[in-house]
């Protein structure tokens, strides 16, 4: 309880750390926080050519939304996957790279993750919004509405956001102790990717898995283990909503909601018993 | 009331020298173990009491563990025994401009450093011109500090963190900054804070300074206290110690 109200007084240093990540970043760019939807678009257009266009997946239709186009699909995923992958790139290294500032002032540390989550928010916010302008032009043309599901879109980004959160406060400290995490971590994002359900349907691996049975002929199939991974119901929340334009099962929501407080405690038990040595530390 | 500003009770502080680090994941999972290393104790036994409204010179050698104890005091390190109490406001000032963005202007470096040091944005924007008076760069505040000489970024620094308004200031050897004009502001600045009743730790190596700013003082040689109390026969101790009884 003490520290929920030492977090709140560094609620204002957190806000301004957060606009000096997200000043400081697209200073002295043309384009400015145009940059920021460049990586997705340019993910969009690789990733449509070389899986729709070439190996042929084909996302089932949106229902009831009635959309049928493999780029927004592919965006719904897409935007949150790009955001998770930035809160951890930079959280991993946010107490590394600012070991100057810990070891001169005192102030509450976890506000040095937590800022990088929300300057990485603060651009996906910004990339979501462009893409619900997107999908609202689409639906209009199959006479939907996208409007009424913002709301409800930004609750499950906060609740991702809570996820990312907990893995950067984590990451950060171990890459403290061991400056191989920030290594290991670009090989494992890679990996997490190809193992989401990002750039095609989760339904294609529930069909092979059916399609090859229980591992060694036990009743644990691939789709079992393949549901342990969180990123599938997170994208499940955010393509029900965006894509589907329904309200996505009361079980996803659960486990999505489950993932998130329960990595963000881990999170900020494992940051609090380390907080006190980082000064000496780093 | 407490007399008492900050009670410096039995502190000890050690430090792990590493004879071999290792700090991969390779060398703990092959070998179980990331370091050998052994202690180092920095600090040994400290204690003493900082009289409220008092200035408070720290003195020693270097490496006497004079830096040691200002961490601690500015809760940046964490003593192995012992505690340290503060009764009131702490603000530290170990190095200036800490935590600027190069390329934000003079003005978005005071909100962000002054929130960095503990004020709302409230208290910054009520002190805003008192900073930028004190620091004497009016005309530059909308430029990025990236384009300021570098004894105007130290003042801009040093008048955030001078207008923080603590109850007790700590401030490690950053006077030796800015020109003779700006360093005479700032002792004023610290007779102005001991008017108020405020008090000062302030740690140096320049025995001079400390013998004109402060009135009472504690020496530290080999991470033990040698000697606290008045300024004057302290520091006088401690020169003898360095020239030997002799000189």
């Amino acid at each position: 309880m003490r520290y929920l109200k030492e977090l709140l007084d560094s609620r204002e240093l957190l806000a301004n750390l957060t606009l000096r990540e997200v000043r400081g970043k697209y200073k002295r760019t043309v384009f400015g926080q145009l940059w920021s939807l460049a990586n997705p678009l340019a993910l969009m257009l690789i990733y449509t050519f070389v899986f729709s266009l070439i190996f042929r997946i084909d996302p089932d239709v949106g229902d009831p939304s009635g959309l049928d186009n493999f780029a927004l699909w592919l965006l719904c995923g897409l935007l949150p996957w790009t955001f998770l992958a930035t809160v951890i790139n930079l959280g991993v290294g946010s107490l590394v790279s600012n070991a100057g500032l810990i070891q001169k002032v005192y102030f509450n540390r976890i506000v040095l993750p937590l800022s990088l989550v929300g300057s990485a928010g603060y651009n996906w916010l910004f990339e979501m919004g462009v893409l619900v302008v997107a999908l609202t032009v689409a639906l209009a043309f199959g006479g939907g509405i996208m409007l009424q599901w913002v709301p409800l879109v930004v609750v499950a980004m906060a609740v991702f956001a809570v996820f990312g959160a907990g893995l950067a406060l984590m990451l950060s400290i171990a890459n403290v102790y061991f400056r191989d995490t920030q290594w290991f971590v670009t090989i494992v994002l890679q990996m997490w990717l190809y193992l989401s359900p990002v750039i095609y349907p989760s339904s294609m691996v529930s069909d092979v898995s059916e399609e090859i049975g229980g591992f060694f002929g036990g009743p644990i199939s691939l789709a079992d283990v393949y549901y342990l991974n969180p990123m599938v119901h997170f994208l499940d929340l955010f393509r029900n909503l965006l894509y589907d334009n329904r309200w996505p099962d009361v079980s996803t929501w659960l486990i999505c909601l489950a993932w998130a407080v329960g990595v963000f405690i881990v999170g900020v038990f494992v940051f609090r018993r380390n907080e006190r040595n980082l000064a000496e530390t780093l | 009331m407490n007399d008492i500003a900050v009670r410096v009770d039995g502190v000890s502080k050690s430090f792990r020298m590493y004879h071999e680090r290792n700090q991969t994941i390779k060398a703990a999972i092959m070998r179980g173990r990331t370091s050998v290393h052994e202690d180092f104790w920095a600090l040994n036994d400290v204690s003493f009491d900082v009289p409220v409204g008092s200035t408070f010179g720290l003195i020693g050698s270097n490496g006497s563990g004079k830096s040691t104890l200002l961490k601690c005091l500015a809760n940046i390190y964490f003593p192995n025994k012992g505690t340290i109490t503060h009764f009131g406001k702490m603000a530290a000032m170990l190095e200036v401009g800490s935590g600027f963005h190069s390329e934000l202007s003079g003005r978005d470096n005071i909100f962000l450093n002054g929130s960095i040091l503990g004020m709302s944005r409230k208290q910054i924007a009520a002190k805003f011109d008192e900073i930028v008076d004190f620091s004497g760069v009016e005309q530059f505040i909308d430029q990025p500090v990236k384009n300021y000489s570098s004894g105007m970024y130290v003042r801009l620094g040093f008048a955030i963190a001078i207008n923080v308004d603590p109850d007790i200031l700590v401030v490690d050897e950053v006077l030796a900054v800015g020109d003779a004009e700006f360093q005479a502001k700032c002792f004023q600045k610290f007779r102005d804070f001991k008017v108020e009743g405020k008090t000062v730790i302030l740690v140096s190596h320049d025995t001079s300074t400390v013998r004109s700013l402060c009135d009472q003082a504690a020496w530290i040689n080999k991470g033990s206290l040698m000697a606290v109390g008045e300024a004057a026969p302290t520091i006088q101790a401690y020169i003898d110690s360095v020239k030997g009884p002799s000189a």
